[in-house]
C-alpha cells in the first residue's frame, strides 16, 4: 500500500493552517493561507489544495482529515444565525432576556447586557409544569403547541430550542413538543434541552440548548458543503471535527451536536502540548500559547487536558479572574479550560495618567502591527521591545521574509513610554517585556495555584509565534523545572488536530445526598450513557476493542452550589465504590480550595461519561542523533539584553534547523527558526531530544 | 497605629521602579482574587455562592485598604472603613498570628447585621504587616423575621450583634462563641458553612501573601504600597480636575420608612473644586425609629461609587482613591444613624443616595449619568418549617429592575443597579432546596419610563407556597416614588407588592413581614427605569421593534411615543405618526 497521510485544517481569524502528517514517518508539512471569513470553506479548500500540491500527495492518500473551526462561534457572535425560536414553560418566556439579572461591569453606566440570541417575539410559553422531582404537576397543553407550530411556519423559523423547567429530570413534555412540531414541519431543526444538556439550572441549560439550535443549521450546511467538495476532489478520508473539549467527532455526529463544537479551534493547542509532553513521559503540564494578540494558558493533569463547564461564548476577556462575568452566552458543555489574556506580540505599551507603564490589552494586530514592521504603526508593542532588547533578529523575522526596523522601535518606545517616565529606551523595553511577563505569570497562577496545583510539579510546553520568547522567564518565576519547545512552534497547535481520539460526552443530573444514593439508578444512568456512547462509536466504525469509557461524578458538600468533577470507578457501582468516590472528593476539595470537610455529608449531582474511540496515534518524526558539539549549529552571536545580567550580553545564536538530537548548550542563547525565536536565559541548559524538541532546564 | 522604626517606606532616597510597582500591585490584588474564588466555591448559602454578596481585601498595618477583589460595589469602602476602627478598638497589640476577629455591628461602622466581617492580622518575620479581611452577607442573623430583613425600631431587634471579638485564636475556633452565634440564627447550616468558607479563604490569603512578602521583601512591599496609594490619590485628583467644577444639588424621596407612611427625604449638595469632592447631606430627614437608616459606611459607599462611575475606570480602588472624598452628614439623620437605630434598610438608603447623586450631576454631565434606575435593593425573604424535612429553612433573594436610559442608549431591562450586582438564584435549584414554587419570572411590558432612550423594563416574580405557611418579608421600596425620567423623559412604572389568595389580590407593604396562607401566592413587580429625553423624539424604528418584541404595546407606542403602528403589517404609519408627535410636542411645550 502506498504511503498514507493525515491532514489537519485549522481555521483561525487571520490564517487557515493545514498540517500534513505522514503516518509512516511522522514527517509533517505545513501550509498557511489567508482565511476567508465570508465563506470559510473556500480558505479550507485553498489550504487543502495547496498542501496536497506542495507535498505531491494524492487526495485518496489521506486516511483521516480533522478540522478545527470557530465557524459556529463566529456565526453566533456576528449574529449570522438562521431564525431560531425558543419554547419554555409558561411564566418563563424571559429567561434569556433576564439572564442572571446582572451587569457585566460594575462601574460603567453605559454597560449593555448581551443581546439575547432569540428575540422576545420568538420566545414562546406553553402551559405545563413539572416539580423539582420531575413529577408532572400540570400536563402539556398540546393545543398551544400546535398554535406555536403555526406561528413558527409564518415566521419562517428554521430551528427551535425547547427547554422546560425541570426538563432535565423528565423529558416527557419536551419530547412531546418535539413530536408535535415535527408533525407540522419535517424540516424544522429541533434541539431539546433534555438531549443537548440534561443538567439542572434552567438558564444555563436553556442557553446551551439555544446555542445548539442557533448554530446547528449553520454548521450542518458548512460541513455538508466541505464534505461534498472534498468528495468531488476524490478525497475518501474519514472526515472528523474537533470538539471544544478535545477529542473528535465525525462530521455527521458533529453536525447534530454543535454545542460541543463552539471552541473547536483553540482546543488543539492544549492537545498538542499534552501529546508532546506525554511522548516524553510527562503527564502534568502547562500549555503556553502566545501569538499576536493574546496568550493562552491551559492545564494538563494525569495526561488529560483540564476542561471546564463554566464557559461563556463571546465573553469579553477577563484578565486575572477565573470567572465568567455575564458578558457572553453561557454554555454548559465541556470546553478545554483556557485562561486567555490580552498579551501577544502586538500588545501595545502605554503610560497611564499616573505615569505608570502598562501593557495591553489593546493590540496593534497584524495591520498596522508593531512600529518595527514599518507599516504605519506608531504605538510600541511587545515585539518592538523584544527587538530593542536584541531578542529578535531584524533581518530574520519570519525567516527573513520581513525586515524589521530597530531604530524605529527604539524611537517609538523612547517617545511614547521612556521619556514620559524618564527612563532610557532599553530599560523601558525591558519593562514592557517584564510587565507582559508578570501578567502572564498571573494567568499561570490563576490556572495552577488558584486551582490548588503546585506549578513546580509541572513541565511547560511553549508554542505560538511569541511563546518561546517569553516562556523562559515564566518558568523561572513559577519555578517550573522543564520547558519544552517543539519544532515549528508557530504552527504546532495545528498538529493537535491529528493526535486525538474520537470522543462523545454525556451527562445526567441526579441529585443524591450521602446515604441516600440509589445504586440501581446510578448503574442505570451509566449503563444508558455507555450504551448511547457505544452505539454512536460503532456507527462511526469502531470495534469494541477500540472503545473505552471514562466516568466522572460532579459532586459537592450538601448545601454548596459549585461541584467538583471526581473520577468514578468503572463497572458495577457499589457501596465500596461510592465510599472511595467520597474519599477522592474530600481530597480533591482540599487540593482545590485548601480545605476538605471529611465529616460533612456530600451530594452527587451530575453523572458524566466520556465515550472514547481510540485512533492510532501517529509517531512523531525523529531526527538524526549527533554526538558532536552544538556549535556546529551556531550561526553567530549578537548582543542580547538580560535583566539579571544588568545589560547586553554577547549571546550565541543557533539555527534550529541545524540542531540535532543530543546537542547540548548553555544559556544565554537564542535559537532561531522560520516561525519563532526561543530565548534561553543565562545559566539555563538546553538539550535537543530525538523529536527535535528543545528541553530547557534551570541550572543545578 | 505604630509603624516600624526601620520602615523603608519613608526612605526619601529610594526611587520607584515603575515595573516592580506594577508587578507588586498585581500580585497583591491577585491574593485577594484568590481568596474570592475560594470563598465563592466553598460557601453554602445562595447569598455567597450564587448572589456573590461578599468581597475580600488586604489592608495595611496603618489600616489603609491596599487591594480588594470586588463582587459587589457595595463593598467599595466597607472593609477599608471597618478594619482600622475594629483593630483600634480591639488593640493591634492583642492580636497574634492565627487570630481572627469577627464583627457585624453597624454602630461600629460595619454595615447591616447580615454582613459579617472577618479580620485576620498578617505577620511577616514577627512584624505586623497588615490585615486580610472579608465580608459576607449571611442569609440569617436572627432577629424578628426570617432572613433578618424585618422592619423594626432598634438594631437590637434585627439580630445578633457581634462587637469586635476573637472568633479564632491562634488557629483554633472559639467553640463557645461559635455555638453562641449559631444558637441565634435560623439557617444554621448555611451560616456555619459560610463562616467556615470565610475562615478558609483568609487562611489561603495569608499563605499567598506570605509568598509575596518572601519574594519581594517587607521593605520593598511597604515602599510600593505607599507608592500605590500615592499614585492612586494622584490619579484620582487628576480625574477630579477634569470634571466640571461647581456645586451640584438634588433631592429625592423614598416611599416610607417601614414603620410609618412618612416619605423619607434625601438631600445632597456636592462641591467639586478640582481637588476634592465634598458631599454634604444637610437637609436630609432625621433618622427614623424604623429600618430605613444608613450608617456613614453605607453613605460613604454611595458617594465613592458614583464618583468611581464618573472618572476613568482604570483608576484603582484603595485608600488613595478615598482620600480626596469628604462626606458630611448630620449625625442622627437617615444617612448617619445614631445608636441604637435600626440599620437593616441601610443599603436601601445607600442605593437611593446614588440615584440622588447621579441626578445632581445630570445637568453638568448629561453624558455620564443614567435616568432613574431601579434604585432599591429589593430584598425578598421567607422562612419557616420545611414540610419535607421538618427543618427550619430561610431563603433570601434580591430582585432586579429597569435601568435608566442613557444619552446614547436605552436602559437595560431587568438588571441590578449601582452598588448592587447580585445574581438571581436558578429556579430549579431553589425549588429543589426550598418548599416554594416560582410560577412566574418575566419582564413587565409597558413598565419602562418612556424616552428618546427608554428605561429598562421591570420584572415580575411570583412565589407560590403549595404546602405550608411561611413567614414572608419584603424590604424594598419604589411603590410610590418611581425612577425619574431625565431631560423630559418619563418616569418608570412604580413597583407593586401583591398577595393573591384564592384570586383575591391584595397590596402588601414594601417593607413588612407577614405569614402567607397555604396555597397563596406572593407577586413582586419591580419598577421600570426612567426614560432619557422626550419620548416623541425616540427613533420610530426602535419603538416598532419594542412593539414587535412585545415589550411595549401598540397602544402605548401611539399614546406615549406618538408612533402609530399598523399592527397588521407591523409597519409605521408615517403620516399618522407625524401628526401624533406634533400633538405630543405641542402639549408638552404650549406655544
Amino acid at each position: 500500500m502506498s504511503e498514507r497521510f493525515r491532514l489537519g485544517v485549522d481555521i483561525g481569524g487571520t490564517f487557515t493552517d493545514a498540517v500534513l502528517l505522514s503516518e509512516a514517518t511522522g514527517a509533517t508539512r505545513i501550509a498557511k493561507v489567508p482565511s476567508t471569513p465570508s465563506d470559510p470553506s473556500r480558505g479550507f479548500l485553498d489550504a487543502v489544495e495547496r498542501i496536497l500540491a506542495e507535498g505531491n500527495v494524492a487526495p485518496d492518500a489521506i486516511s483521516y482529515l480533522v478540522h478545527g473551526t470557530t465557524v459556529a462561534t463566529n456565526s453566533l457572535i456576528e449574529g449570522k444565525t438562521p431564525r431560531t425560536a425558543f419554547i419554555t414553560t409558561e411564566g418563563f418566556r424571559d429567561m434569556l432576556e433576564i439572564g442572571r439579572q446582572v451587569r457585566p461591569t460594575l462601574y460603567d453606566v453605559h454597560f449593555e447586557k448581551p443581546r439575547p440570541l432569540v428575540p422576545r417575539n420568538l420566545c414562546f410559553e406553553v402551559k405545563e409544569r413539572l416539580d423539582a422531582s420531575g413529577e408532572v404537576l400540570e400536563s402539556l397543553d398540546e393545543n398551544r403547541v400546535h398554535e406555536i407550530a403555526r406561528i413558527l411556519a409564518e415566521q419562517d423559523v428554521v430551528s427551535v430550542a425547547v427547554c422546560l423547567l425541570h426538563g432535565y429530570l423528565n423529558p416527557i413534555h419536551e419530547r412531546r413538543i418535539g413530536e408535535l412540531l415535527r408533525t407540522h414541519h419535517q424540516e424544522l431543526v429541533i434541539s431539546l434541552s433534555s438531549e443537548v444538556c440534561p443538567e439542572f439550572r434552567e438558564y444555563f441549560r436553556a442557553s446551551t440548548t439555544i446555542i445548539n439550535a442557533c448554530v446547528r443549521p449553520v454548521l450542518a450546511r458548512y460541513l455538508d458543503d466541505i464534505e461534498s467538495r472534498l468528495r468531488g476532489r476524490g478525497m475518501t478520508a474519514e472526515l472528523l471535527i474537533m470538539q471544544s473539549s478535545g477529542g473528535v467527532l465525525t462530521f455527521e455526529t458533529g453536525a447534530e451536536k454543535p454545542a460541543y463544537m463552539v471552541e473547536s479551534g483553540p482546543a488543539a493547542g492544549v492537545i498538542v502540548a499534552n501529546y508532546i509532553a506525554g511522548e516524553l513521559g510527562y503527564t502534568n503540564a502547562i500549555s503556553f500559547d502566545m501569538g499576536g494578540t493574546t496568550a493562552k494558558v491551559g492545564l494538563i493533569l494525569d495526561g488529560q487536558p483540564k476542561v471546564t463547564k463554566e464557559y461563556e461564548v463571546g465573553a469579553q476577556a477577563n484578565p486575572g479572574v477565573g470567572q465568567a462575568r455575564a458578558s457572553g452566552y453561557p454554555i454548559r458543555t465541556p470546553v478545554i479550560d483556557l485562561v486567555e489574556i490580552g498579551a501577544g506580540g502586538g500588545s501595545i505599551a502605554w503610560v497611564d495618567s499616573g505615569g505608570i507603564l502598562r501593557v495591553g490589552p489593546q493590540s496593534a494586530g497584524a495591520d498596522p502591527g508593531p512600529i518595527c514592521y514599518g507599516q504605519g504603526g506608531e504605538e510600541p508593542a511587545i515585539t518592538d521591545a523584544n527587538l530593542v532588547l536584541g531578542r529578535l533578529d531584524p533581518a530574520y523575522f519570519l525567516g527573513g521574509e520581513m525586515g524589521l526596523s530597530v531604530d524605529a522601535a527604539r524611537d517609538g518606545i523612547a517617545r511614547r513610554c521612556a521619556e514620559p517616565m524618564k527612563l532610557d529606551a532599553v530599560a523601558c523595553a525591558n519593562g514592557i517585556v517584564e510587565i507582559a511577563n508578570a501578567a502572564m505569570t498571573n494567568a499561570l497562577r490563576v490556572m495552577t495555584v488558584q486551582r490548588g496545583i503546585d506549578p513546580r510539579d509541572l513541565v511547560m510546553v511553549a508554542f505560538g509565534g511569541a511563546g518561546p520568547l517569553h516562556a523562559g522567564r515564566l518558568c523561572e518565576e513559577m519555578n517550573i523545572g522543564l520547558l519544552m519547545v517543539p519544532p515549528s512552534p508557530g504552527t504546532a497547535s495545528a498538529l493537535g488536530l491529528l493526535v486525538t481520539d474520537l470522543k462523545h460526552e454525556f451527562s445526567r443530573t441526579r441529585i443524591m445526598g450521602e446515604g441516600e444514593e440509589d445504586l440501581d439508578e446510578i448503574n442505570r444512568v451509566f449503563a444508558s450513557m455507555e450504551a448511547e456512547g457505544r452505539a454512536v462509536l460503532q456507527r462511526e466504525g469502531l470495534g469494541d476493542e477500540s472503545i473505552r469509557f471514562v466516568r466522572q461524578v460532579e459532586m459537592r458538600y450538601a448545601g454548596q452550589s459549585h461541584e467538583l468533577a471526581v473520577d468514578f470507578t468503572a463497572g458495577e457501582a457499589t457501596a465500596d465504590t461510592l465510599a472511595s468516590l467520597r474519599e477522592r472528593f474530600h481530597t480533591e476539595h482540599d487540593r482545590s480550595y485548601g480545605h476538605g470537610y471529611p465529616d460533612e455529608p456530600t451530594e452527587l449531582v451530575n453523572f458524566r461519561l466520556s465515550a472514547l474511540g481510540n485512533i492510532r496515534k501517529p509517531k512523531l518524526r525523529e531526527i538524526a542523533v549527533h554526538s558532536g558539539p552544538a556549535s556546529a549549529a551556531q550561526k553567530g552571536t549578537r548582543q542580547v539584553y538580560f535583566d539579571a545580567a544588568g545589560g547586553f550580553v554577547e549571546t550565541p545564536v543557533y539555527d534550529r534547523s541545524r540542531l540535532r538530537a543530543g546537542h547540548r548548550f548553555d544559556g544565554p542563547a537564542i535559537v532561531e527558526e522560520m516561525d519563532s525565536t526561543t530565548l534561553v536565559l543565562p545559566d539555563y541548559m538546553v538539550e535537543v531530544d530525538r523529536y527535535a524538541n528543545l528541553l530547557i532546564s534551570p541550572p543545578g | 497605629m505604630p509603624t516600624s522604626p526601620n520602615d523603608a517606606s519613608n526612605d526619601p532616597g529610594r526611587s520607584v521602579d515603575p515595573i516592580l510597582f506594577e508587578v507588586i500591585r498585581n500580585a497583591l490584588v491577585e491574593v485577594t482574587e484568590e481568596m474570592s474564588v475560594s470563598l465563592q466555591r466553598t460557601a453554602f448559602s445562595t447569598n455567597v455562592k450564587t448572589r456573590l454578596d461578599y468581597s475580600c481585601a488586604f489592608v495595611d498595618a496603618e489600616g489603609r485598604m491596599v487591594a480588594q477583589a470586588f463582587c459587589q460595589p457595595a463593598h467599595l469602602v466597607t472593609i477599608g472603613r471597618l478594619v482600622p476602627r475594629a483593630v483600634n478598638e480591639f488593640g493591634a497589640a492583642n492580636l497574634e498570628p492565627g487570630d481572627m476577629l469577627i464583627v457585624n455591628d453597624p454602630h461600629r461602622q460595619a454595615s447591616h447585621l447580615n454582613d459579617i466581617f472577618l479580620i485576620a492580622p498578617f505577620f511577616h518575620g514577627g512584624e505586623l504587616v497588615g490585615y486580610l479581611s472579608n465580608i459576607c452577607h449571611h442569609v440569617d442573623v436572627g432577629g424578628g423575621a426570617p432572613a433578618s430583613i424585618g422592619a423594626f425600631r432598634e438594631t437590637y431587634q434585627e439580630g445578633i450583634i457581634l462587637p469586635v471579638v476573637k472568633i479564632v485564636a491562634r488557629g483554633a475556633i472559639d467553640t463557645g462563641l461559635w455555638k453562641m452565634i449559631l444558637a441565634n440564627v435560623r439557617a444554621k447550616k448555611e451560616v456555619a458553612g459560610d463562616l467556615r468558607a470565610q475562615i478558609s479563604a483568609i487562611n489561603l490569603g495569608l499563605r499567598r501573601l506570605a509568598a509575596v512578602l518572601d519574594r519581594y521583601g517587607l521593605d520593598t512591599v511597604r515602599f510600593y504600597i505607599q507608592e500605590l496609594l500615592d499614585y492612586t490619590e494622584k490619579r484620582t485628583r487628576a480625574e477630579l480636575a477634569k470634571l466640571p467644577h461647581g456645586t451640584f444639588e438634588a433631592e429625592g424621596w423614598m416611599d416610607d420608612d417601614g414603620m410609618s407612611d412618612q416619605p423619607v427625604h434625601l438631600k445632597a449638595r456636592i462641591t467639586l473644586d478640582g481637588r476634592r469632592a465634598l458631599f454634604d447631606f444637610e437637609g436630609t430627614d432625621p433618622q427614623r425609629w424604623a429600618p430605613m437608616n444608613s450608617n456613614m459606611t453605607q453613605t460613604f459607599t454611595a458617594c465613592v461609587y458614583v464618583l468611581k462611575c464618573l472618572i476613568d475606570p482604570d483608576v484603582p480602588i484603595n485608600e488613595g482613591f478615598y482620600q480626596p472624598i469628604e462626606v458630611s452628614a448630620p449625625e442622627g439623620s437617615v444617612v448617619n444613624a445614631r445608636h441604637p437605630g435600626a440599620i437593616v434598610g441601610g443599603w436601601e438608603v445607600s442605593v437611593r443616595v446614588c440615584e440622588v447623586l447621579f441626578k445632581a450631576f445630570s445637568q453638568a454631565m448629561p453624558d455620564k449619568v443614567p435616568a432613574g434606575t431601579k434604585g432599591m435593593i429589593c430584598h425578598v425573604g421567607f422562612g419557616g418549617e420545611d414540610p419535607r424535612t421538618g427543618d427550619y429553612y430561610t431563603f433570601l433573594e434580591t430582585l432586579a429592575g429597569g435601568y435608566g436610559g442613557r444619552i446614547r442608549s436605552d436602559g437595560p431591562d431587568a438588571v441590578q443597579t449601582h452598588i448592587q450586582n447580585t445574581q438571581n438564584a436558578p429556579i430549579e435549584e431553589t425549588e429543589l432546596n426550598y418548599p416554594v414554587r416560582v410560577v412566574r419570572y418575566s419582564l413587565i411590558p409597558d413598565s419602562e419610563g418612556p424616552g428618546r432612550f427608554r428605561g429598562g423594563l421591570g420584572l415580575c416574580r411570583e412565589y407560590l407556597f403549595p404546602d405550608h405557611e411561611p413567614i414572608f418579608t419584603t424590604l424594598a421600596d419604589r411603590a410610590r416614588f418611581a425612577p425619574w425620567g431625565l431631560f423630559n423623559g418619563g418616569d418608570g412604572r412604580p413597583a407593586r407588592y401583591l398577595s393573591i389568595t384564592d384570586g383575591a389580590v391584595e397590596s402588601i407593604s414594601s417593607k413588612g413581614t407577614a405569614p402567607v396562607a397555604n396555597g397563596a401566592l406572593v407577586r413582586v413587580e419591580t419598577c421600570g427605569g426612567g426614560g432619557y429625553g422626550p419620548a416623541w423624539e425616540r427613533d420610530p424604528e426602535r419603538v416598532l421593534n419594542d412593539v414587535i418584541e412585545e415589550k411595549v404595546s401598540a397602544e402605548r407606542a401611539c399614546e406615549v411615543y406618538g408612533v402609530v403602528i399598523d399592527t397588521s403589517g407591523g409597519s409605521i404609519d408615517i403620516a399618522a405618526t407625524n401628526e401624533r408627535r406634533h400633538a405630543l410636542r405641542t402639549e408638552a411645550n404650549p406655544p
